[in-house]
């Protein structure tokens, strides 16, 4: 057996690797709701915070411990805790609580904005590994353009105070869009002065439910996708290398990630499904119990047909970031092309192979 | 103690989580160890009961349990 890796995040991905050869599902995501205070246009999820039939539809506390033991006993180690935003359920702790007793790593996404002192002095009573806060803008006036909400900017950053005053890990992220692209390197400076972490993020989808979006609206153009990325070292990195490799993608594979492998999300109705953004096979495990559920979910990811032809023989598919679930978002099956990505893969290849002198 | 693809680990719970800031990975000997601890147990318990799982002689087997103890007393991995 092979040494393992010390540095943290190649030992967890070598973990994932392991268990991913016994089917281990080690890392699972509970969206413990869809609805959000914010109303962001190009989220894929978002419902309304007063959305009284989405929270009809809700899990109890009492039904996600029950998942979320009987995920333990099969082996879940990572478990994220996500929206929606996690911090409009009033019974937030009933269900965190006795998480944090279960030794799981425990990981929340959140706003931030309904971050008080009170939720950051609980949450630092037994703080999970990391919490995740999306930042919209570095000013109001961007802010609350993309969340709709007046007065969001104030509550994000005094969410954010309240846990850096209550010693709660956390590192910020953002949503990249045509709104607040302009502001990527002021939000980069808050993050430093707070002194946490930060990323960001600009592939947007259209909505999981198949409802109309407005993602288009927002997104970034493929040519400014391509451009904004070229200018983060680490994934100009990654492209140049990848221009240099055979894909070690199997043509014939539709899932390349480790949904479904090592991987599950519990959506907020208690569907199973093998990431956040497919609302396939919805196997229903405080039903069918989880082992059943897991061993439904890979036979769908197994039996997911291959990626269509186009897909399978184009040359720029070693750039390309499809995979079922962007399919289903933007095409509404789990195999055909997203003209969207195919423009950014192709303005991948001509950006970093022409880098390096080769085709085109 | 968890287990991910057949390594053991231990991941630290409550406030801890802020200070450890990861996973501890378990060798063969570490998990022994680390069982055994489930009962009030002497060094020299731990280290016979390593030496004979491991067919190694007892005084390297002290060193060994004497260095994993000393790592997660200073993690204060272990409740007195």
């Amino acid at each position: 057996m092979t040494a393992l890796p010390t540095d943290y995040s190649s030992l967890i991905r070598e973990l994932q690797r392991r268990a991913a050869l016994i089917h281990q599902p080690v890392s699972g995501v509970f969206e413990l709701t869809e609805r959000c205070n914010l109303s962001c246009q190009m989220c894929y999820v978002r419902h309304s915070a007063r959305d009284l039939a989405q929270r009809a539809k809700e899990l109890s506390a009492a039904e996600w411990l029950r998942l979320a033991h009987d995920a333990a006993d099969n082996g879940m180690v990572f478990l994220l805790l996500t929206g929606g935003e996690v911090f409009l359920r009033p019974d937030f702790f009933e269900i965190y609580t006795p998480l944090t007793r279960m030794g799981l790593i425990l990981t929340i996404f959140t706003n931030g904005t309904l971050i008080t002192d009170r939720i950051a002095q609980r949450l630092a009573e037994a703080p999970p590994s990391l919490t995740e806060i999306t930042l919209y803008g570095a000013t109001a006036a961007t802010y609350e353009t993309v969340t709709g909400l007046v007065g969001s900017y104030a509550r994000c950053c005094a969410g954010i105070e309240a846990l850096l005053k209550h010693r709660v890990p956390f590192g910020l992220k953002t949503t990249i869009t045509r709104h607040n692209v302009g502001e990527l390197e002021a939000m980069q400076q808050m993050a430093r002065n707070w002194g946490v972490s930060f990323a960001g993020a600009w592939m947007l989808s259209k909505r999981r439910d198949g409802n109309h979006s407005e993602v288009e609206d927002c997104r970034l153009s493929a040519q400014e996708c391509v451009n904004l990325e070229a200018t983060d070292r680490i994934s100009a990195d990654e492209w140049v290398e990848s221009a240099f490799r055979d894909s070690s993608l199997n043509k014939d594979s539709n899932f390349n990630c480790q949904a479904g492998k090592t991987a599950f999300v519990i959506n907020s109705s208690g569907e199973m499904n093998p990431c956040l953004s497919l609302s396939q096979p919805a196997v229903r495990p405080l039903e069918i119990g989880f082992r059943a559920a897991w061993e439904g979910l890979q036979r769908f990811v197994g039996g997911t047909p291959p990626p269509e032809t186009t897909c399978r023989t184009c040359d720029t598919r070693s750039y390309c970031p499809r995979c079922p679930a962007w399919s289903a978002m933007e095409t509404g099956t789990l195999t055909e092309a997203v003209p969207y990505l195919c423009d950014i893969a192709r303005l991948r290849k001509e950006h970093y192979e022409g880098m390096q002198g080769l085709a085109p | 103690m968890q287990n991910v693809g057949g390594e053991s680990l231990l991941v630290p719970i409550g406030a801890r989580v802020v200070d450890v800031n990861g996973i501890i990975v378990l060798n063969d000997t570490a998990r022994c160890v680390w069982e055994l601890l489930a009962q009030e147990r002497s060094v020299d318990e731990l280290a016979a009961a390593v030496a004979e799982k491991f067919d190694v002689d007892f005084a390297n087997a002290r060193v060994d349990v004497q260095t994993f103890l000393d790592e997660i007393a200073h993690l204060q991995a272990l409740k007195s």
